[in-house]
């Protein structure tokens, strides 16, 4: 049912200092497919995350886009390749508004010599703004309130609808239903399902593990680093996943294909 | 009672608008300093004001941009300094033209020298830039070194004496003594903040200056090229001094090593009181332009009815912690 | 941009090699005890102050004539005891054969002198001078209440001062604690209430150093006092931001102006009409004298020149010839 391989890593490996962060980890992400991430905190999983987006360059290994092989400078040559990315924590700055965070980065600018100076065509992104929100399935609050008066779950829905209204390729979601309540939560998954079923490539990552079990059609298990499981969701349940995320339960390492 | 209601809403609205708290500042500022000396109340003292006002605005507003992205620039007071000896030393040694020089054939030389000035500034900007992106030195650390390098450079400049050049004081002087306090100087210094203002509210340029103060990784992750906005950011605080650097030297007639000592304390305080958090993220031109309008405003004041100048550090202290807790209680309602 | 890195270091380990440079010449010179060329240091207030710009000129010239090496030290730009004490520390680790001192706190550099005198170097001040004058070898300085009460005469002389009638006067001071800007205010005053009692001395304000504060605290004083008669600008950065008031607004010739220290560029101002006179004083002489009774001092065990030494300042005004402006114009090189 998934498409062609679009997004893939090779091998990647990063340390901070002497934290050995990843261990030469592979993955494989199809169009169309939904990625489970997991594993204990301090597995891994954000600088995986990190080195997908381009936030940080890999000690070593390779990164293939559409079967050509890429390397990212900063997160912008990833955004520009149609990846986009919901960080965990501190996507946002809370002194913009709503609508500025949705288009930080991708400006929308006055016509004539104004936008030739950079003048903001700041209704225009507004309406924009709400309207990707509300297209996204997120229930949105005013384009130009200040993000820092949103409640915590009101901003994740902000940073994951500006993630999901731009991305082309590939969705990265760092713990998206992190500080959100159980009907929001749900809405999250439905935008992922939504995504999938555009032929995005999405790479999903949570501590909630039914959640995983829903939504995703492969489970990628990282333990200090290294990945210890790559299999088809349908070969997990709850039990056997809490066992692959700890080690209890023996793992070899399962070629993604 | 919807009345009363509405106006109490009004009320609460203006209130929590920084602009009208200031201008209520500056209308008992002055009423106090009138009372207490009626000849402050006048056209002379507002020129006196605008004149002081012209020369810290303009370092000021290169510092909002500084402080609204998380930063701070030391080294604004020592470039105005410096750019006013180098231009000084441009326009009577290189130029040739000396304070003997008609007043009518000064603009040419003048106008050569603003340019000096300003890129001296905008260089001086760049090093800034340099030792914070490059060799990652903190801002504070960063810009003291700069201050301390121009300041020396400037006396190594000089010998430590102003060198004087061409000039018209019609420039700097009041339109007129009577009915109109402005002068060319400052229509021009006024004219570049309110354009730097439209640039920091309504272009990209002011936009990513926000996001970065904010969340410079919040930035880098939507595709801000932070550095190089760092950079920019820098290059126009040091620009802005240097054009302060000109100013002052028109109203002086001179370049010299010392005529911007302790500005940036003033360009900061103005700033602080204008609103903005030194922590970034926050900050208006509305509030720096007014706040640097109070601190004039008590420093034209103090003199007038006879007070210690010591007192105008005391009063400036005041108002910053004034306004520092103002914006702590906005924080804690939520309000930014 | 890499580069701009590389060329930072670059300049970072010239400093350090200059620093090196310095360190070794200083150890070379103590080292050659045969060919007994003679170290003197000289520690002065604030090198960004004209005044001590132009005493480096006196004393340079005094260093060459006398054939010993010139030591010259102090902080750019702060003239403060916190930044001179240790340049006085450093200095003297180099082992100078003598120091010239210039106290910017009598008490506080009390211990460095008395320090330097028991390493068995010789010690003179000039300008200003420790608590403690017995053990210095001579004490050199400009007359500052002479100089108050010659600016007091100046502007008597420019309102046309008449008994009985009432004027008013605004002194310019930099700071309340300048012991030069203290000493000169006190001559003026003792002038003003000895010889004009009609002058009335309504205010004084603080420049803070900075020529432009002292701009503005002439513009409100022309506002506050509309029938101002005359300024009394007490150091050159006053003298600056005076002068430049009264030429925006016009006032040039209708105030008197009586500056001190003669900057090139205000001496110019003499001639101008702009100031009425200017006082000056003799930094470069008063190096020369310090460095010549040192010279003397550690050549032979005394020296010619008095314990204490005055040195009177001098007024310029538009009658001053070019000889005596030649002589009194501060110079830089
Ligand atoms: N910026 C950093 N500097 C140093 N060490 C870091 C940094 N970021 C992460 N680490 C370390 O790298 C390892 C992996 O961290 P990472 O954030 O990728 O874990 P995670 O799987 O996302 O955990 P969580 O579930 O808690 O989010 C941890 O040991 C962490 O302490
Ligand atoms: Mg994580």
């Amino acid at each position: 049912m998934a498409g062609e391989v679009i997004y893939e890593v090779k091998n990647v490996s990063k340390r901070y200092g002497s934290v050995v962060a990843l261990d030469g980890a592979s993955l494989k992400l199809h169009a169309g497919e939904v990625i489970g991430l997991v594993g204990d905190n301090g597995a891994g999983k954000s600088t995986l995350v990190k080195v997908l987006s381009g936030a940080h360059k890999p000690d070593g290994g390779q990164i293939f886009l559409d079967g050509a092989e890429r390397s990212w400078d900063s997160p912008r040559d990833a955004l520009e390749a149609g990846i986009e990315t919901l960080y965990q924590d501190s996507g946002l700055a809370p002194h913009l508004t709503v609508s500025q965070n949705v288009f930080l980065g991708r400006e929308r600018v006055k016509k004539g010599i104004l936008g030739w100076f950079g003048f903001l065509a700041k209704k225009d992104m507004e309406h924009e703004a709400h309207r990707n929100l509300e297209e996204v399935g997120i229930a949105v609050p005013a384009s130009n309130r200040s993000v820092s008066q949103l409640s915590g779950g009101q901003r994740q829905a902000v940073a994951i609808g500006r993630s999901v209204a731009w991305a082309r390729k590939v969705i990265i979601l760092d713990e998206p239903t992190n500080h959100l309540g159980a009907r929001q939560a749900g809405e999250v998954l439905q935008i992922i399902k939504a995504a999938k079923k555009k032929g995005l490539g999405v790479i999903f990552i949570s501590h909630t593990l039914p959640h995983v079990l829903e939504v995703t059609d492969r489970i990628v298990v990282l333990r200090l680093g290294r990945i210890v499981k790559d299999a088809p969701t349908s070969e997990f349940d709850g039990d056997t996943l809490v066992g692959t995320i700890t080690g209890t339960i023996q793992t070899i390492k399962v070629e993604g294909d | 009672m919807t009345d009363s209601n509405q106006l109490v809403a009004k009320v609460r609205g203006l209130v929590s608008n920084q602009a009208s708290i200031l201008l209520g500042v500056l209308a008992v500022l002055t009423i106090v300093f009138t009372a207490l000396e009626p000849k402050f109340f006048s056209i002379a003292t507002a020129n006196n004001i605008l004149t002081d006002w012209g020369s810290v605005v303009l370092i000021a507003v290169g510092q909002t941009f500084v402080v609204i992205s998380g930063g701070i620039d030391l080294s604004v007071g020592a470039i105005i300094g410096l750019s006013g000896v180098v231009s000084a030393y441009f326009m009577a040694n290189i130029l040739g033209k000396t304070s003997a020089t008609p007043a009518d054939q000064a603009y040419g030389p003048l106008l050569l020298g603003a340019l000096v000035s300003v890129a001296v500034g905008a260089f001086v900007g760049l090093i800034n830039a340099v030792l914070i992106n490059k060799a990652r030195i903190v801002p504070f650390i960063a810009t003291l070194a700069t201050m301390g390098a121009a300041l020396g450079l400037s006396v190594i400049f000089s010998s430590g004496m102003p060198i004087s050049g061409p000039n018209d004081f019609n420039l700097i002087g009041a339109l007129d003594y009577n009915w109109n306090p402005f002068s060319v100087a400052v229509i021009i210094v006024a004219l570049v903040v309110a354009v730097t203002g439209l640039f920091l509210h309504k272009s990209r340029f002011g936009l990513y200056t926000y996001a970065i103060g904010s969340n410079a990784f919040a930035a880098r992750a939507a595709g801000i090229n932070v550095e190089r906005h760092i950079t920019k950011i820098y290059v126009l605080s040091g620009a802005l001094s240097g054009l302060a650097g000109i100013y002052v030297y028109m109203r002086l007639g001179s370049g010299s090593p010392s005529s911007g000592t302790g500005r940036e304390l003033d360009a900061i305080a103005a700033v602080v009181i204008g609103g903005a958090s030194l922590m970034g993220g926050i900050g208006r031109m509305w509030g720096t332009v007014l706040g640097t309008l109070i601190l004039f405003t008590v420093q034209s004041g103090l003199i007038m009815i006879g007070v210690a100048p010591d007192w105008k550090k005391v009063v400036v202290a005041i108002l910053i912690a004034a306004a520092v807790a103002a914006q702590t209680l906005q924080n804690k309602n939520g309000r930014r | 941009m890499k580069r701009s890195v590389r060329a930072f270091a670059g300049l970072g380990a010239l400093a350090a090699v200059a620093l090196l440079a310095t360190g070794c010449s200083s150890s070379a010179n103590t080292a050659a005890t045969t060919d007994k060329k003679l170290n003197i240091a000289f520690v002065m207030g604030a090198e960004s102050d004209p005044f001590f710009q132009a005493m480096k000129v006196g004393a340079e010239e005094e260093a060459k004539a006398q054939g010993v090496n010139l030591i010259w030290q102090g902080d750019p730009k702060n003239y403060s005891p916190e930044t001179q004490i240790p340049i006085v520390d450093t200095v003297l680790a180099g082992k100078p054969d003598g120091l010239v001192l210039i106290p910017t706190d009598p008490t506080a550099l009390q211990a460095s002198a008395d320090k330097a005198i028991a390493q068995g170097i010789a010690v003179a001040n000039v300008d200003t001078h420790v608590n403690d004058l017995s053990k210095i070898v001579t004490f050199i300085t400009g007359d500052n209440k002479d100089g108050g009460a010659k600016a007091a005469d100046a502007l008597a002389a420019k309102i046309g001062y008449k008994d009985g009638s009432k004027y008013q006067v605004v002194v310019g001071l930099t700071s309340a604690t300048a012991t030069t800007n203290v000493a000169r205010l006190e001559g003026f005053k003792a002038q003003v209430a000895a010889k004009y009692p009609g002058i009335e001395i309504k205010d004084v304000a603080y420049s803070e150093s900075n020529p432009e504060k002292a701009a503005t605290n002439v513009n409100n004083w022309l506002t506050k006092y509309p029938n101002l008669n005359g300024i009394f600008a007490i150091d050159g950065t006053n003298a600056s931001g005076a002068a430049s008031a009264l030429e925006a607004k016009k006032l040039t010739g209708k105030v008197a102006l009586v500056g001190y220290d003669a900057y090139p560029d205000n001496v110019a101002k003499v001639k101008s009409g702009i100031f009425t006179a200017l006082i000056a004083q003799v930094p470069a002489e008063e190096a020369r004298q310090a460095i010549k009774a040192l010279v003397e001092y550690i050549k032979t065990g005394k020296t010619s020149i008095a314990h204490e030494v005055v040195i009177p300042n001098f007024t310029i005004d538009a009658n001053t010839t070019d000889a005596d402006l030649a002589k009194y114009t501060y110079v830089a090189n």
